[in-house]
């Protein structure tokens, strides 16, 4: 939205694809019809989405919704399914906005039924105002924290915040601290979450290990270590321990990434204008690297202001200009992240799986013990072990169990992730129905202008 | 490093070759600049076809079905090997009559694999096909396998007979000292006494290494596979005059080929798709399978693939230099031959001769005589 806002200031009309029924992507979704009787209970961020929201909605930029991009040429073909039927539409620019995914946390029973992140608690609440009563929520991060806040303000009862933040990241992130307070803004939000928990007397475990999930068919509950061993009875178990660059449209594009060891997440290898290793593809917000939602809204101003100048809208002398309080931004927002990263960073324990019986793919149902077993019979790198085990074949491309097996395999040979790699992804980037491939044919949509 | 016999490529062709040679005491080095099994060996459909095959293949083929037969056994490994039948649809009368054609040469030659098929067998081996089919061809002892598994059991067999796979591993070079090959390679020079062009789609620079000029070109295939669907398809399906190839796995995905080309991008190592393209071979499906309305398409993709002007392979040694051969340039159906293929050339290094005729082959049938 704040890139389509930019070209729109200068002028220029942009085609956006979205996903999504609405404006506002996953932190602003539905925030212009939120079905919730008083959206403030989500917090101000969210309420002020709506101010964005609206003024995208008025700017020149053509929004089409419901559709769902599935591949993205080097040649700038973008394919999308749209009501019903396949569109191809051609670009001169792109700017690609994939968003976050939430880090898989493969600890034992972690793929029952009942168990869920923190994100799809979010979704439920923002789309459709569903919550789960007595839910046991375990991980770190913020957005672990702001989901229980805005339960409890909701009057949801919490049955337990189980916090997984090693104690020595405290200590770690401790001398980011000063460099942080530039975000001192941020910072209060986050430890006013905490309090406003722990004085509606959630009971919260610290520095907890060993987590397991109970249960065989569905979720019972989880036990952990926190003071010894800890069981939480439960329908429902929420799990979040940080997010990560949503990988497969700009892997199957063909794009550079490269591993960040701050974020332990592979990133898209851009300029400061969120320019790819392709020329005219250019990526924004959480989905080349985590920046945060207010990170996204300069990144993707700074983009547009890129694109504009390599649309020859104005000299690049200029958008240096125009852009140098918003890197500024970036900049202090940036140190703040590196304190959040620190501080949150997750345990190796729980981001690679520990017990042999542990689903890693949970569309191939291949376990650590299968990955284990081509990995000894010479499956070396990502896609030898995805055309061995058939992990990361399913409909959802690997997004689950791809950083999970690019971490193993730099752990069982003792090498740098950077050296083991990722996955080589394809389009479509989702199921996509034969029916309505068959009727492909070039469409050129209406929703002209510039693209 | 030393090596009786140095194997340029590791993919089935390859593999079925260092397993053949280490089995009977041969020393073995296999050098593969990816990984094995990384390009058409890998990432192909599967199909372990007879039926239809170019009657110069037909010897080779039928042997190397002999083979794939009793396979898992022999290599004591999984390569997935399903022998549930083939049939190639025949749309209409002209179909009928290009299989009555075949079916006289092929009796002529002793050949009994392939069956004619009637309306009603059509329908009742495939029940979902659409009705306007008028019967078609089956070969019963035709099948799938799983590319990538078969291609490893080959490779994993071969190396307990002590032959040694070298991943990631590029030939730079090639010079021919005394009696000796001397292989420059990007994991160092390694020394031997025979060379075996398994190469694939590479393996126009190989044979240039060795002293022999080829017309090879390269493509890129596309398939696509669909999420699980119920069963409606036992036999491997394909068509007489159309670009129709599908088989449904025992988990319920529908892999779906048919032979339309993406584009090949050999110097990067990689291919692109050509969607409209995958989109026709979406609607023949469809015709021919209309319950296929309903599938979902999970993953689409291209592997890098040797074609010769002829579509027949090049088997045999080089004309060039002594101690080389070569085995390459399958076009696309070339995953079924590997068998029989990696015994061939075992002969041929050991012995110098075979005993299949492999003159359709020759790697100089296209030298001109005369400019």
């Amino acid at each position: 939205m704040s890139a389509a806002l930019t070209l729109s200031e200068h002028g220029r009309s942009a085609l956006v694809l979205d996903r999504g029924v609405a404006p506002g992507g996953q932190i602003f979704r539905s925030v212009s019809t939120s079905p919730l009787p008083d959206r403030t209970a989500l917090g101000p961020d969210y309420a002020a989405g709506a101010e964005l929201v609206s003024a995208y909605t008025n700017s020149r930029a053509k929004h089409v919704a419901g559709a769902d991009v599935w591949h993205i040429g080097e040649d700038g073909r973008i394919l999308y399914s749209h009501e019903g039927t396949t569109k191809q539409v051609e670009a001169r620019e792109i700017l690609i906005c994939p968003g976050a995914i939430e880090r898989p946390m493969p600890i034992r029973g972690w793929t029952l039924p009942g168990v869920m992140t923190a994100g799809a608690a979010q979704v439920m609440l923002k789309s459709d105002a569903m919550v789960a009563e007595n839910a046991v929520f375990a991980g770190s991060g913020p957005l672990l924290y702001l989901i229980v806040a805005q339960y409890l303000r909701l009057g949801v009862k919490v049955a337990g915040l189980v916090d997984t933040t090693p104690a020595e990241n405290y200590l770690k992130a401790a001398p980011l601290l000063p460099a942080a307070l530039g975000g001192f803004g941020l910072l209060r939000k986050g430890l006013a979450l905490l309090s406003e928990i722990r004085r509606a007397g959630v009971p919260v475990y610290r520095n907890a290990t060993d987590l397991a999930i109970l249960g065989d068919q569905r979720a019972e509950g989880l036990v952990f270590t926190s003071d010894g061993r800890q069981e939480i009875k439960a329908d429902t178990v929420f799990l979040h321990h940080g997010v990560l660059p949503n990988p497969n449209m700009t892997r199957a594009l063909g794009l550079a990434h490269h591993w960040n060891e701050d974020q332990l997440a592979w990133h898209v290898t851009k300029d400061a204008f969120g320019q790819s290793s392709l020329p005219h593809v250019s990526v924004a917000g959480d989905g080349g690297g985590i920046v945060g939602a207010d990170g996204a809204r300069h990144e993707g101003t700074l983009a547009a202001m890129n694109v504009l100048t390599r649309l020859g809208h104005f000299a690049s002398d200029q958008r240096d200009r125009l852009a140098k309080p918003r890197l500024a931004q970036l900049r202090r927002l940036a140190r703040f992240r590196r304190f959040i990263d620190r501080l949150y960073q997750p345990r190796p324990a729980l981001r690679l799986p520990q017990d042999s019986e542990t689903v890693v793919c949970r569309c191939e149902e291949q376990r650590l013990s299968d990955l284990r077993q081509g990995f000894e019979e010479g499956a070396r790198d990502p896609n030898a072990l995805k055309s061995r085990t058939r992990c990361g074949m399913g409909p959802c491309q690997g997004r689950q169990c791809g950083p999970i097996v690019s971490g193993l395999l730099a752990k069982w040979q003792d090498l740098p992730v950077q050296d083991v790699g990722y996955y080589r992804l394809r389009s479509p980037q989702k199921l996509l129905s034969l029916e309505e491939f068959s009727q492909f044919q070039t469409v050129v949509p209406d929703e002209g202008g510039t693209k | 490093m030393n090596a009786d016999v140095l194997i340029v490529g590791g993919g089935i062709q390859g593999c079925a070759t260092a397993y053949q040679l280490a089995r009977r005491g041969v020393s073995v080095l296999v050098v593969e600049k990816d990984y094995i099994a990384r390009h058409a060996s890998g990432v192909n459909a599967g199909g372990v076809r007879l039926i239809g095959r170019d009657l110069a293949e037909v010897p080779l083929s039928r042997q190397s079905m002999r083979m794939w037969h009793t396979l898992d056994e022999e290599l004591e490994a999984d390569t997935g090997f399903r022998a549930k039948g083939l049939i190639n649809i025949a749309a209409d009368d002209a179909d009928i009559a290009a299989l009555n054609d075949r079916q006289q040469k092929m009796q002529a030659l002793g050949y009994d694999h392939e069956r004619i098929i009637s309306r009603d067998e059509l329908r009742e081996r495939l029940p979902f096909v659409d009705p306007t089919c008028v019967g078609g061809a089956m070969s019963e002892l035709d099948g799938y396998a799983i590319p990538y598994k078969a291609t490893n059991a080959f490779r994993l067999a071969a190396e307990r007979h002590g032959a040694t796979f070298l991943e990631g591993t590029e030939l730079a070079g090639l010079r021919r000292i005394g009696e000796a090959w001397l292989a420059a390679t990007s994991r160092g020079d390694i020394s031997a006494g025979t060379i075996v062009n398994c190469a694939g789609a590479w393996a126009d620079r190989v044979a240039a290494m060795i002293g022999d000029n080829v017309p090879l070109s390269h493509a890129a295939p596309m398939l696509m596979i669909t999420a699980r669907m119920p069963h409606f398809a036992s036999p491997v399906v394909g068509a007489v005059s159309r670009q129709l190839s599908f088989k449904q796995f025992e988990n319920g995905t529908v892999l779906i080929g048919g032979g339309a080309k993406g584009f090949a991008d050999r110097a990067a190592n990689r291919t692109r798709l050509d969607y409209a393209k995958l989109a026709q071979a979406s609607r023949t499906a469809i015709e021919f399978f209309p319950i296929m309305a309903k599938a979902s398409i999970n993953r689409m993709w291209a592997g890098l693939e040797a074609y010769m002007p002829d579509n027949l392979p090049v088997i045999g040694p080089a004309v060039n230099a002594d101690r080389a051969f070569h085995a390459f340039g399958f076009s696309a159906h070339g995953f079924q031959m590997g068998p029989v293929v990696g015994k061939v050339m075992a002969d041929l290094v050991l012995t110098g001769a075979s005993d299949f005729d492999l003159s359709a082959f020759r790697i100089d049938r296209y030298d001109r005589k005369v400019l």
